[in-house]
């Protein structure tokens, strides 16, 4: 149905603002969805996200590719989106330098990129969506402090102990939830007794919890980079039968699990890191229509507590 | 000069295991992280976090004796785990049924792993590497890709949410007045059914024989085949065992559960003493191996060990426990 | 008088607390061959072991020309002009034979990097002619593991040459070779004696021992026991040094076994035909017919190549159920099909390569002797402990397997020990028809003596026996009647009496004068 070359040069002729303004595949735009993996609840999350917002717009048909965590995978998907003549990409890239050169090719054949979650270098793209984990790390941050503050013993002047299980400490989503929230403790009565890296995996979350609850008698709360990490602390906790005394924050805010926790009282708050989807599908519709996007969009969150859970929680401050 | 006997005695795999558990054990009591170490509930709490891959090497240990080696249990637990949510949290079936059906599914995946390698001559390693790849796939179909919990997405988008049946909290909880996970129990329960297989079926003397000396074993009347269609049909039934619980302690079913848990397996099995190439080995081992990873990994822990350290630390650690056993087995 | 290459002083080693040398001296001169004899067990090896620089640590000292020398490992010893052919070849399978014949010496161009081929290749075949092994060059570029056993044997001499040795060690080298390949050999180790070398040469067989030697140095629990010239040191001295006692005079022909008729008939074959175990050849046996009655040792002679060993695993059901014509067994019909249905029938096969197809090494004795008959000792799939103890045990006290205990890895046991026990296997399962395939090979004299008298007793008792050797003594020893195969057909048949060494050569090898009498 495509013929490559002839619509490679048709679209090399059309400046990269100037967006079709009817779309070339009969009645229906081609929108082709590069997901770097779908091994993370997260990522799943933010397919179903574009899959849903896309549902109200007929006129919008969806391709999706999951590169399995591959970055040479996700390139050459990306190159076969572009050899396909795609009306827009929308690419969720694994890392950024590797992916440049072909997020910028597509770019310069005339398709409108947007790129979701992680940045690519340069500017050869039409728009960004990306949510702040720096921010949303320091929002926890201020959260627990907040929360811990109010504890008896550290009105009395003590000082209050806490539990830090991080993500991945090689990914940038790790060093920022870690940056934003140790940038809210700064001259806080709090210590962290206790850091280890789970990986992002609750079994892991689950047994470093158990060592950290054998070596510290006192825990007053646990911050975990994401909601399921948060879960195996929990259920460590639970089965020391000390889950009672201590407060346990996530990341994530996802609704079949931070939103789950929070709910069931598991977690006193999740913090919720948006996907972006449907705001990348608006967006794509704007860019379509030949209207004009920003080129930088940063998401904000909500967070989620047993009050206000069940009204879709509250944005951040 | 030592007495023959315990000179004998101290050149058995057993020994040797039994050297590198100590070994371990010796480093926690000097890195006991003020006490911890002392504690039961240290132990308690190493043997919840190892029984899993404990459950996957016992396994493993009847396919490495019969000279193979069996990949695909990784994602066998993955499988097991999702399919367990699903009939329980999602079917609302009862746990009986769940239960059997995913024993089922797990021996099923290990069966077909075995007929690969016993009728169509497949290598092990690439009928259970393909194997492990499908079942994995077969994982995220069955869950559309996201961990099976709770929380039920309803067509219209919200969630609706169910309450955790009762098995999961059987599965994963204590007896013995809090001293002893469920997990462990079962684990337990594992090597010895595979301690009757190897020592006391006939059928466990096959698979002795088999990864001794196929060729002599096939023309004592040995019936190669089925020996190892049968390991590795055990292998994808104590797979699914684990998956079971994998499920039950994370309450929810991840299709991504149990990735890389065969390597685990192997280690556990190769530092236990047995021999990769088949034929010598035993359950025995196979259990003093997991409590030394299990206390390698608990004591690196408590003690807050870095990611990095930790890492080189554990591949230093079993590289020295495999030399010591090569000198046992010289 | 000859310079003298090699001196061995006090030789003695030690594995961990198990004394397996002491004090053994030896010398060789340079054009000499020394047999270096004694029984499995004796020692040999290991000596041997420690002059190729494999075994570093040990007591005494080497001389090589009078100087000392110490081999840091065995390319230590190749460079000091000593090679070794083991018993198992050290040829690697996927390596083209030339590659094999320069493995660890390769000559190289510019500056070492880069493989003289054709140099390589010239000198191969250069050696190979040497050898009157009539090799093409594309025959040189085939890997090793599509020549026969016998060749390869050649192959690890020639590999041998290659290196300059000065000093070769044979170890029991013609135990695979065919007589032509073993007359070739002897002219070869001739023409290396002419050039100057020095053969160390192990051997359990009489005739080799006399045709070549010309000193005798024996070995016996790790111990010297005597030198002696050839000349000087007969038989009857060389077994008395060789076993401490004097064997039982090797007892004459058995007295006829349970004449003619068909009612002790335990095993009856017509037109069996067993395909080649490789596709697309003529079948390995063609036509085969036997009646065989219990009591009887039925010989069957051959070369290599006739089809022996395929007729074996054809009628034990090793290759499945592929054979056609008809078997019956104890009167009523039997087809082979898988070995576990031929033994429980009463028919069990011991293979010619105890190591490949034999034994369990990593198993103790005793697993080893209950594994054919595991399903009689284990009832309802369950061992038993008790029983299986009891079998094995009686088993080795019949044969007279000599071990430290029942739970010893049999790989540990001397070669002699380890064949009674796959034996005992097969004595397990109460056979009532055995096939014996090479019995008595890599087996030293006492214990091959041992064996003939246990075959006979068996025999006795009723068992019927089906025995290849390629040891033409043993085959008249032992049969009652022996069948001449060549190419998968019977070319003669001669009952006891009849035989002769030459008239079984000459059927064996095809002669078109088919002994007329005896012919079934």
């Amino acid at each position: 149905m495509h013929k490559p070359i002839l619509s490679l040069l048709a679209l090399a002729a059309l400046s990269a603002s100037a967006a079709p303004a009817s779309p070339r595949h009969g009645d229906k735009w081609i929108v082709g969805m590069s997901q770097c993996n779908l091994g993370e609840p997260w990522r799943v999350q933010m397919n179903a996200d574009i899959r849903k917002a896309a549902e109200a717009h007929p006129e919008i048909e969806l391709v999706f590719k999951d590169a399995q965590n591959d970055t040479l995978r996700q390139r050459s998907q990306i190159e076969e989106f572009i050899n396909a003549g795609v009306d827009l990409l929308i690419v969720s890239p694994k890392e950024a330098a590797p992916l440049t050169p072909p997020v910028a090719a597509a770019f310069s054949h005339g398709i409108p990129v947007i790129v979701l979650d992680r940045k690519v270098l340069g500017n050869d793209f039409t728009q960004f969506i990306g949510a702040d984990n720096r921010r949303i790390g320091r929002a926890a941050g201020d959260w627990a402090v907040r929360r811990l503050l109010a504890l008896p013993r550290v009105k009395d002047g003590g000082r209050a102990r806490m539990v830090e299980l991080t993500g991945l400490m090689t990914s940038t989503p790790g060093q920022d939830r870690l940056a934003g929230f140790h940038a809210a403790l700064q001259g806080q009565p709090v210590d962290i007794v206790f850091s280890a890296d789970t990986q992002w995996l609750e079994p892991q979350a689950r047994a470093e919890m158990e060592s950290a609850l054998a070596v510290n008698p006192q825990i007053d709360l646990v911050y975990a980079h994401n909601d399921p990490a948060a879960h195996g602390a929990y259920l460590a906790a639970k089965s020391a039968s000390r889950e009672k005394d201590i407060i346990f924050i996530g990341i994530d805010g996802l609704p079949q699990e931070g939103q789950v926790y929070v709910r069931q009282g598991l977690l006193e708050a999740s913090f919720e890191y948006p996907t972006g989807g449907r705001e990348a599908v608006e967006s794509a519709l704007k860019i379509l229509n030949g209207d004009a996007v920003p080129r930088q969009v940063t998401l904000n969150s909500r967070f989620f507590t047993r009050d206000t859970v069940a009204s879709g929680g509250k944005w951040l401050p | 000069m030592r007495p023959p006997v315990a000179r004998r005695w101290l050149a058995t795999p057993s020994f040797r295991a039994l050297l590198a558990l100590a070994f371990v054990v010796v480093l926690g009591c000097v890195f006991n992280a003020d006490g911890a170490f002392f504690h039961w509930s240290t132990h308690r709490d190493m043997l919840r976090q190892v029984s899993v891959y404990g459950i996957l090497a016992c396994g493993m240990t009847l396919v490495i004796i019969s000279g193979g080696i069996d990949l695909s249990v990784g994602s066998v637990v993955g499988l097991c785990a999702v399919l367990f949510a699903r009939q329980t949290l999602h079917q609302g079936e009862s746990a009986a049924v769940a239960l059997g059906l995913v024993i089922a599914a797990g021996t099923a995946i290990g069966l077909a792993s075995g007929t690969l390698v016993a009728r169509f001559r497949v290598q092990p390693f690439v009928a259970t590497l393909a194997m492990m790849v499908f079942a994995r796939g077969l994982a995220k179909w069955i869950s559309g890709g996201q961990k099976i919990s709770q929380a039920i997405q309803q067509p219209d988008g919200s969630f609706a949410y169910e309450d955790l049946p009762a098995i999961f909290q059987r599965i994963d909880r204590r007896i013995l007045w809090g001293n002893l996970s469920v997990v462990t129990l079962v684990f337990l329960g594992c090597v010895l059914v595979s301690w009757v297989v190897l020592a006391k079926l006939r059928y466990g003397r096959y698979l002795y024989a088999t990864g001794g000396n196929e060729e002599a074993a096939r023309l004592s009347g040995v019936p190669i085949a089925r020996t190892k269609l049968l390991a590795y049909g055990l292998s994808g039934l104590f797979g699914a065992v684990a998956g079971i619980c994998q499920a039950a302690q994370e309450q929810q079913g991840d299709p991504e559960a149990g990735s890389t848990y065969e390597l685990t397996a192997i280690a556990i099995a190769v530092i236990g003493g047995n021999n990769l190439m088949g034929g010598r080995g035993g359950i025995g081992l196979t259990l003093l191996g997991a409590l030394t990873i299990g206390y390698l990994e608990k004591i690196l822990s408590i003690n807050a060990v870095g990611e990095s350290s930790r890492l080189m630390l554990t591949g230093a650690i079993i590289v020295a426990a495999v030399l010591l056993q090569r000198r046992g087995n010289a | 008088m000859p310079a003298r290459l090699l001196a061995l002083r006090q030789i003695g080693k030690l594995f961990g607390s198990n004394r397996v040398l002491e004090g053994v001296s030896l010398d060789l001169n340079e054009g000499e061959v020394h047999i270096l004899a004694g029984e499995n067990g004796a020692g040999k090896s290991t000596l041997i072991k420690i002059l190729a620089g494999i075994h570093t640590e040990y007591e005494g000292a080497i001389e090589l020309r009078g100087r000392p020398v110490r081999f840091a490992g065995p390319r230590d010893a190749n460079r000091a002009g000593i090679s070794v052919i083991h018993q198992e070849l050290s040829l690697i399978d996927a390596m083209s034979l030339v590659d094999n014949i320069h493995l660890g010496r390769e000559s190289a161009l510019h500056g070492g990097l880069w493989l003289d081929r054709k140099g390589q290749a010239g000198r191969a075949l250069e050696l190979c002619r040497q050898l009157d092994l009539d090799f093409t060059a594309a025959d040189l570029a085939r890997p090793v593991e599509q020549f026969p056993l016998s060749t390869k044997n050649l192959i690890e001499i020639a590999k041998a040459l290659a290196f300059d040795a000065r000093i070769l060690v044979m170890d029991e080298p013609t135990s695979a070779l065919s007589r032509a390949e073993v007359e070739r050999l002897f002219a070869l180790v001739d023409a290396l004696k002419r050039r100057g070398c020095g053969i160390l040469y192990i051997t359990h067989k009489m005739d080799e021992i006399y045709q070549l030697a010309d000193r005798i140095t024996v070995l016996r629990d790790g111990r010297w026991v005597g030198t002696a010239p050839a000349a000087e040191c007969p038989e009857s001295r060389l077994i008395q040094w060789m076993i401490g006692r004097d064997l039982a005079p090797q007892s004459g022909p058995r007295p006829d076994a349970a004449g003619g008729g068909t009612a002790g008939r335990v095993l009856e074959v017509r037109g069996l035909r067993v395909p080649h175990p490789l596709p697309g050849r003529p079948p390995a046996i063609s036509d085969f017919s036997i009646a065989v009655n219990a009591g009887e040792i039925v010989g069957i002679a051959g070369l290599q190549g006739s089809g022996g060993a395929e007729l074996f695993q054809g009628l034990f059901g090793a290759y499945g159920a592929v054979c056609g014509g008809s078997v019956r067994m104890d009167g009523s019909p039997f087809r082979p099909e898988s070995p576990a249905r031929s033994i429980r029938r009463g028919l069990s096969y011991l293979t010619a390569d105890r190591k490949a197809s034999g034994l369990v090494p990593a198993m103790s004795v005793e697993h080893n002797v209950t594994l054919a008959s595991l399903s009689r000792v284990s009832p309802g799939g369950v061992l038993r402990p008790g029983r299986e103890r009891a079998g094995a045990a009686r088993q080795v006290e019949a044969l007279g397997i000599r071990l430290a205990s029942l739970e010893q890895a049999v790989g540990t046991l001397s070669g002699g020990n380890q064949q009674k026990v796959v034996l005992a296997k097969w004595l397990e399962t109460l056979p009532k028809v055995l096939l014996l395939e090479e019995p008595t090979r890599g087996v030293d004299i006492g214990s091959k003596s041992e064996i003939h008298s246990l075959m006979r007793q068996w025999t006795s008792a009723g068992m019927a026996i089906l025995l290849i050797s390629s040891e033409l003594p043993e085959l008249l020893l032992l049969s009652d009647r022996i069948l001449a195969l060549h190419r998968g057909a019977v070319t003669a048949e001669f009952a006891r009496g009849e035989a002769t060494p030459e008239r079984i050569l000459a059927a064996a090898m095809g002669s078109a004068a088919r002994a007329s009498e005896g012919c079934a």
